[in-house]
């Protein structure tokens, strides 16, 4: 499966990229393609292009704040979870995706 | 009979102030007048103002004048013009009434805490120690049962006490007080000569009460009434009133009635309506951990005392002695402003942590306490310290003093009924000079006037004292009085380092008439075979403008400067200070002070001078790299201050500094200093996030509190912050979105707070796990804090904290931190795993 995914959390410092950390290790492990681009105190890192959104089957957000630049993800199915889903269980999360 | 209807325009009501006002125009005529509120029926004879205030006439009120006399109609067309004209402006904003609970508790104490009082804090510090209430007016009770003569020799007692007490407050006021007590002493004379009181103790006298039983009962009676009052303002009256009641008794005495003497014996905190020098001086500062005070009226020369030894004070805690009870045990927390009667275990506990905690971070500040301070690129710059009376001397000293940069000998001359004698003031100086042990004393001569009023050298009333007769310019009309300071100083210079500052100097031929004084006085030592320092330095303080741009004349004359920020801001930048309207227009980092200072300092170095300041530019560690950029040899201020300082100029590169220093004084406006300030101090905050101070082994704290009180102490203990109880805050705020427990047994706590002058990571290892809200519900046995500043770079720490917060997610690098044995371990896993440069083993 081919996944984007984008985590933000209220101050940007820790929870975005533990949460990255663990979708990144978590769907590698199963096989599956994944990118996740972090919206964190350092603004947006590891950034999704267009064709990598067009290409993705699932948008995952995992988030605790309103994402930045929404609007490219239009049109795609878009799965939206606290961020600390993310950390807590990523592997009943992703199995979530794939049904 | 006339009658005049209004309702209260007043916002804070009718209390002394307007109800004098209304007395005056009422005193104007013979008519009977009476005030009543309508609104509870309460009448008052429309002469007294104690009468009015007691009303409790609120804004809004209905109230009626009735007049009743011969000129009772000229009085009401009068009283209608002053009523529709006059009451509704004669009233000024009074100081704003702080909220008790508005203040915010530290976290740990949110829950466990249940009566506390809110005050301002004057010298900050936590104390903690069995309460002692000093009572302010102690009328020893034999004096009260002394049985009546007739009355007319009572009332006798009563008018010739009265006359008295007046002459002398008039005098007081006759000195040109500033405003804060001329306002008193008017307050004071209103009740002195209002004739509800005398009314009432002229009455208790023809019913058989002596003279002193009479005042005591009117003074309570009125007080009593004034503490109904529903304002907090009119409340506070009812302590004027009593103290009145107080003077008078002693008037009718005929000495002093002193409190009885406080022996302290173990560990206390003093709680008392105000405090008067002399009764902090003769407290026991080996038990005095902190002190209460419900007034600040009066009180500042012990409050500056206070400060001087560095105890815990609070002022400004009304009516606190109504509450804390003698005996009981009390934690004074002057970091906050709190103080806690009785306090819990859980206050306890966390009070304990603190005290630890500050004395660990003392500790630390030790180390620089002791040697001059010294910054990174080896320029040494003298930290001394302001003091205005012997007492605080050796507190000085040990604090760090590398000298006395000021000592205000106008304390010495205030407060009392004549000069004090040149012996009087040999003796003290004296005894500095040896305390001082070869470090310099610079003795201002007095600098009275202005805002420090002196009856006995009877000065005329001034429009506007800061620009009168003070300082220098009063020595040529009160010639002895100065003689005798400088026969004083100068011999006591036979026995030390005493340098002579002359004060609101304006040019080089004042300092010259100085001179000759001092060259005549010399001739007479010399004659007389008395020994002094023949090289005494003399010196001038640079606080008028005129002086700062004379430095080369100056220089002809005086050995050294010391710049006094305080006055030259404050005439520099035609701002009175203690005008909060205006007072925030002067910022001692304008840019066109800094480039006054700038002139000083090169035109002083040009002649060779020696040149140091004094004064509150010296106190902010804020000022301290462009003090340090401006190449002072010396700062001097509050003896508490002085190892922060010392500590702070160490971590400052010189060079740097005057760059900075370069920056501001091209500046246009203090919005620009500012934001070069900000940025010279983010680039100061590049030191490493993390070194084996921040970690924390083995840690007993058994809450969440505990664990973030611990960590945010050792950031505070390694100077990462001055203000603790900030930084906790921010860290709640995020606690409070969702827990900061991760799971696995660990816990991230984080903040992006400039409370932190670096980013910072602090780790604790617990011995026991705790309960955090982790999102798996597993305690944690590892609490790692981020604090982030939320200004300035962030790039590289951000990518250690990104780095880190990612590591957490593999098991193999939780194992190795819950593995470490020690700090070092801790350390060098942390650096290892997330790239940094390894750090000290401090």
């Amino acid at each position: 499966m081919k996944i984007v995914a984008v985590t933000a959390c209220p101050t940007g410092i820790a929870h975005t990229y533990m949460a990255a950390e663990q979708l990144e290790k978590t769907a590698r492990a199963a096989g599956h393609q994944i990118k996740v681009e972090t919206q964190g105190a350092m603004g947006i890192e590891n950034e999704l292009s267009a064709q990598e959104i067009r290409e993705a089957e699932v948008v995952l957000f995992a988030v605790d704040i309103e994402v930045e630049r929404r609007e490219r993800f239009a049109g795609k199915k878009i799965v939206e979870v606290r961020v600390v889903e993310a950390i807590k269980n990523p592997k009943a999360l992703l199995e979530r995706l794939h049904g | 009979m006339a009658e005049l209807e209004f309702q209260c325009p007043l916002p804070n009501g009718l209390h002394a102030r307007p109800a004098s006002t209304l007395a005056e125009v009422v005193g104007r005529f013979e008519a009977e007048i009476s005030l009543e509120n309508r609104r509870n029926g309460a009448r008052a004879n429309a002469r007294s103002v104690l009468e009015m205030v007691a009303l409790g006439v609120k804004r809004g009120d209905r109230c009626r004048l009735e007049i009743r006399g011969a000129d009772a109609e000229s009085a009401a067309a009068s009283l209608r013009a002053f009523l529709d004209n006059e009451l509704p402006i004669c009233d000024e904003a009074l100081p704003a009434e702080a909220p008790a609970t508005g203040r915010a508790l530290p976290r740990g104490l949110r829950n466990a805490c249940g009566r506390w009082f809110a005050g301002t804090v004057v010298c900050p510090g936590i104390g903690k120690g069995r309460v002692v209430v000093l009572g302010a007016a102690f009328v020893p009770p034999e004096l009260l049962e002394q049985p009546a003569e007739a009355p007319a020799d009572e009332r006798e007692k009563v008018r010739r006490a009265n006359v008295a007490l007046r002459a002398t407050l008039e005098m007081r006021l006759a000195s040109k007080p500033p405003a804060v007590e001329e306002g008193i002493l008017r307050a004071h004379l209103a009740i002195l000569g209002d004739v509800g009181m005398t009314q009432r103790t002229v009455a208790a006298i023809d019913s058989g009460r002596s003279a002193m039983q009479a005042v005591s009962e009117a003074a309570a009676f009125f007080a009593a009434r004034m503490r109904e009052s529903e304002s907090a303002y009119v409340r506070e009256r009812a302590i004027d009133i009593e103290d009145i009641g107080f003077q008078l008794l002693e008037r009718m005495h005929g000495s002093r009635l002193r409190s009885p003497q406080l022996d302290l014996a173990e560990a206390a905190v003093v709680v008392a309506e105000s405090l008067t020098p002399r009764q902090f001086l003769a407290l026991d500062k080996r038990f005095l951990q902190g002190l209460v005070l419900e007034h600040t009226g009066g009180t500042s020369h012990a409050v500056i005392l206070a400060r001087s030894f560095g105890i815990p004070t609070l002022t400004g805690v009304a009516e606190v002695r109504a509450h804390i009870a003698p005996g009981t045990e009390a934690v004074v927390d002057a970091n906050i402003g709190i103080v806690i009667p009785e306090p819990s275990a859980t206050v306890r506990v966390f009070y304990e942590r603190e005290l630890v905690t500050l004395r660990r971070r003392e500790e630390r500040l030790a180390r620089f306490r002791r040697a001059p301070a010294r910054t990174r690129d080896g320029q040494t710059l003298e930290v001394a310290a302001n003091v205005a009376t012997v007492e605080e001397l050796a507190p000085a000293f040990s604090a760090g003093a590398d000298g006395i940069g000021l000592f205000r000998t106008e304390m010495l001359f205030m407060d009392r009924e004549a000069p004090p004698s040149e012996e009087e003031q040999f003796a003290i100086y004296l005894q500095a000079a040896r305390a001082a042990q070869g470090s310099p004393v610079i003795v201002r001569t007095f600098d009275i006037g202005g805002d420090k009023p002196v009856p006995y050298l009877q000065l005329a009333p001034e429009r506007n004292p800061f620009l009168g007769l003070r300082g220098l310019r009063l020595y040529p009309g009160h010639a002895s009085v100065f003689r005798a300071q400088l026969r004083a100083i100068l011999r006591a210079s036979a026995f030390g380092k005493i340098w002579m500052m002359v004060p609101m100097l304006n040019s080089v031929d004042e300092l010259r008439w100085v001179k000759a004084r001092l060259a005549e006085v010399r001739t007479e030592l010399d004659a007389a075979g008395t020994k002094y320092d023949p090289a005494l330095r003399v010196g001038v303080m640079i606080e008028v403008p005129s002086a700062a741009f004379a430095i080369p004349e100056l220089a002809t004359e005086a050995d050294f400067f010391s710049i006094g920020t305080n006055d030259l801001l404050q005439y520099f930048m035609a701002v009175d200070r203690e005008q909060a309207s205006v007072a925030g227009l002067a910022s001692a980092r304008h840019p066109a002070f800094l480039r006054l200072l700038k002139k000083i300092v090169d035109d002083a170095r040009a002649a060779g001078r020696w040149v140091g300041m004094c004064g509150e530019m010296t106190r902010s560690p804020r000022n301290l790299p462009l003090l340090v950029g401006l190449g002072l040899d010396e700062i001097s201020t509050a003896a508490p201050e002085i190892s922060g300082l010392k500590a702070g100029i160490a971590q400052l590169s010189a060079e740097e500094c005057r760059a900075l220093y370069a920056s501001a004084l091209a500046c246009g406006t203090l919005a620009e200093v500012e934001a070069r300030v900000a940025a010279f101090r983010e680039q100061g905050a590049t030191q490493s996030l993390l070194t084996a101070d921040f970690v924390c082994m083995d840690s007993r704290s058994a809450t969440k509190e505990e664990a973030l009180q611990e960590l945010v102490g050792a950031l505070y203990v390694a100077g990462r912050t001055e203000q603790p109880r900030a930084l906790e805050d921010a860290i709640w705020a995020r606690e409070a979105v969702y827990s900061t427990g991760l799971g696995f047994g660990f816990a991230i706590p984080h903040c992006k707070s400039d409370t932190v002058s670096a980013n910072s990571i602090a780790v604790l290892r617990l011995a026991q796990p705790l309960e955090w809200g982790s999102t798996d519900g597993l305690p944690v046995r590892c609490v790692i804090l981020l604090a982030m500043r939320e200004t300035g770079e962030e790039g590289a720490h951000m990518k250690v904290f990104s780095k880190l917060a990612r590591r957490l997610m593999h098991e193999e690098f939780r194992e190795r931190m819950l593995a470490a044995r020690d700090r070092a371990e801790v350390l060098s896993c942390l650096e290892e795993e997330l790239g940094l440069a390894p750090s000290p083993i401090g």
